[in-house]
């Protein structure tokens, strides 16, 4: 996994404005007063506690919100130049892909490629086009070999995988994944992130991406943005925000290789950044 | 009970049945259905039954239809004991109980070479509708899902004590309860992450989605409608004209 660029001067590609929303049936806001802006190719991590609104605000950037789940809905949220409240989920499919905690139920159909071509067939998209599309997308997610397997036969990875190439294979500019590897073992949540690194880095997709085990993704982030009750609290550069001291107070499971930053610093012993990998960890104290 | 019911669960197997159009597998599959129903002898039906295995064999799944076959073993018996029992003498009660198993088996036929997308595009060739056809498919694709949330919440149950199978017949059904409930649960809260994912993947965006595979009958699968249909249509007349109904 290499260490990603940051990348000022970004076209903006979703954008949230000043965004509050309460379920129905609650007595508060699950979202509260959210603005945030994400760039064209941009890999966003979302952290917080459980119930801090992460997960409710995904679904008002990819139009579940309001459309499907209704409640008080204040705000606008701007995908694509596609005002997210006004524009059908059919059209928002096409630029904004999501995908769920539970890759088990998001595969519909009983074999891989049948489902990955599931929302191109959604879209009407045409027989030869759909293959094309269909088969691009179990390469680049590694489950051509998969193609016949029904849902059953296979693993937790490739089912997460399988999920992801259905995402794909609809072109999204942006895809949302809702904890992507909670219900992975360490090894194929490591392969799942490494995939993750590689769609946005050759084909430029933007990712906003909730999750738990930091140490992951971090690497591959632009950004860290942090949720407490509802609202943003912290947000920059991963470095920045898990050298915050008020960071771990929000509930924020942060990486081991910044805590012992944090404690060499507090010894004084000053790396130059925060490092969010081993291999840059062992760089910067060679460097000094 | 999980090995016998294997008898209609379709297996990927490649074969000159398994080959044919899968609507071509299901009129010969209604062919031997309707030749068990008209079947006035046992003689008659014991040649149906032949039939059937020599296709099953062909279609290398013999020992998945004997398990559809076993399975039905029991409601045959059944039948057997009924009929036998209300006084319609020894060869109908046979007669009757065989003709369930002819059934069963031209059933079995199609179900253990039919995949579940192929039944699913015979439903939308049938003409019926998207969302029914997307039920069915949803309801059958989670099947094995379903299984394992019983399996695994009869282990957690079991581990805390909870015994299935003590008592009278009224306290296991009860017993039934603490799984019944937490499954309906899970398959509630599973419904609601369904929707959002097909939400979320433009399902209903258009009245007439595409589809990656389309059926196309071949000349191969011209070559055995016709000759099943002869061969039935044969069989059919034959039984009509020396056992005339009614």
């Amino acid at each position: 996994m290499s260490a990603r660029t940051s990348g000022p001067g970004r076209k903006t590609l979703a954008s949230v404005e000043r965004l509050s929303f309460r379920y129905p049936d609650s007595a508060r806001a699950a979202v509260r007063d959210v603005t945030l802006e994400v760039g064209e190719g941009e890999v966003v991590l979302l952290a917080g506690p459980s119930g801090c609104g992460k997960s409710t605000l995904l679904r008002c950037i990819n139009g579940l919100i309001p459309h499907m789940y209704h409640g008080e809905y204040q705000g606008r949220v701007v995908v694509g130049g596609l005002e997210v409240a006004k524009t059908p989920m059919s059209t928002l499919s096409e630029n904004v892909g999501f995908l769920f905690q539970n890759p088990e139920n998001q595969i519909f159909m009983f074999s891989v490629e049948r489902d990955v071509a599931f929302g191109l067939q959604n879209l009407s998209v045409p027989r030869e086009e759909m293959r094309t599309r269909v088969d691009e997308a179990m390469r680049l997610l590694g489950v051509s070999n998969l193609a016949t397997r029904a849902p059953h036969e296979l693993s937790d990875g490739q089912k997460q995988r399988t999920a992801l190439a259905g995402v794909v294979a609809m072109r999204p500019r942006l895809v949302i994944l809702d904890e992507p590897t909670s219900l992975l073992d360490p090894k194929t949540a490591l392969e799942v992130a490494e995939l993750i690194g590689r769609l946005n880095r050759e084909l430029g997709i933007t990712f906003i991406i909730v999750e738990h085990r930091l140490e992951l993704l971090v690497p591959l982030a632009h950004r860290l943005v942090v949720m407490e009750g509802g609202s943003k609290v912290l947000d920059g550069a991963p470095e920045e925000v898990l050298s915050d001291p008020r960071v771990e107070s929000y509930g924020v499971n942060v990486p081991p290789i910044s805590r012992l930053y944090t404690s060499l610093a507090r010894d004084g012993i000053r790396l130059p950044r925060n490092p969010s990998t081993p291999e840059e960890l062992a760089q910067e104290i060679n460097d000094l | 009970m999980y090995w016998l019911s294997g008898g209609f669960v379709f297996k990927r197997v490649v074969s000159p049945f398994n080959r044919l159009d899968p609507r071509v597998r299901l009129l010969i599959a209604a062919e031997f259905f309707l030749l068990s129903l008209m079947a006035q002898t046992i003689w008659q039906i014991v040649l149906l039954v032949g039939a059937i295995l020599a296709i099953s064999a062909v279609a290398r799944s013999l020992r998945r239809i004997g398990r559809a076959v076993a399975f039905s073993g029991v409601f045959a018996l059944f039948i057997f004991g009924v009929n036998f029992v209300l006084g319609l003498g020894l060869l109908h009660a046979i007669l009757y109980a065989a003709r369930f198993l002819a059934i069963i088996s031209s059933t079995s036929v199609f179900f253990v070479t039919t995949s579940p997308d192929e039944l699913e595009q015979i439903m939308k060739w049938m003409g019926f509708p998207r969302d029914v056809v997307f039920a069915f498919v949803t309801a059958v694709r989670f099947i094995p899902v379903v299984m394992l949330d019983a399996s695994q919440i009869m282990d957690a149950q079991k581990s805390r004590g909870l015994e299935f199978e003590k008592g009278s017949l009224l306290k296991r059904a009860k017993n039934l309860v603490p799984i019944l409930v937490p499954l309906v649960v899970n398959s509630v809260v599973r419904s609601g992450e369904l929707a959002e994912a097909m939400e979320s993947r433009a399902y209903g965006s258009t009245p007439r989605p595409t589809s990656l595979y389309a059926m196309r009958a071949t000349w191969y699968d011209w070559a055995a409608c016709v000759l099943s249909l002869a061969l039935a249509t044969a069989a059919g007349l034959y039984i009509y004209h020396h056992f005339p109904f009614g």
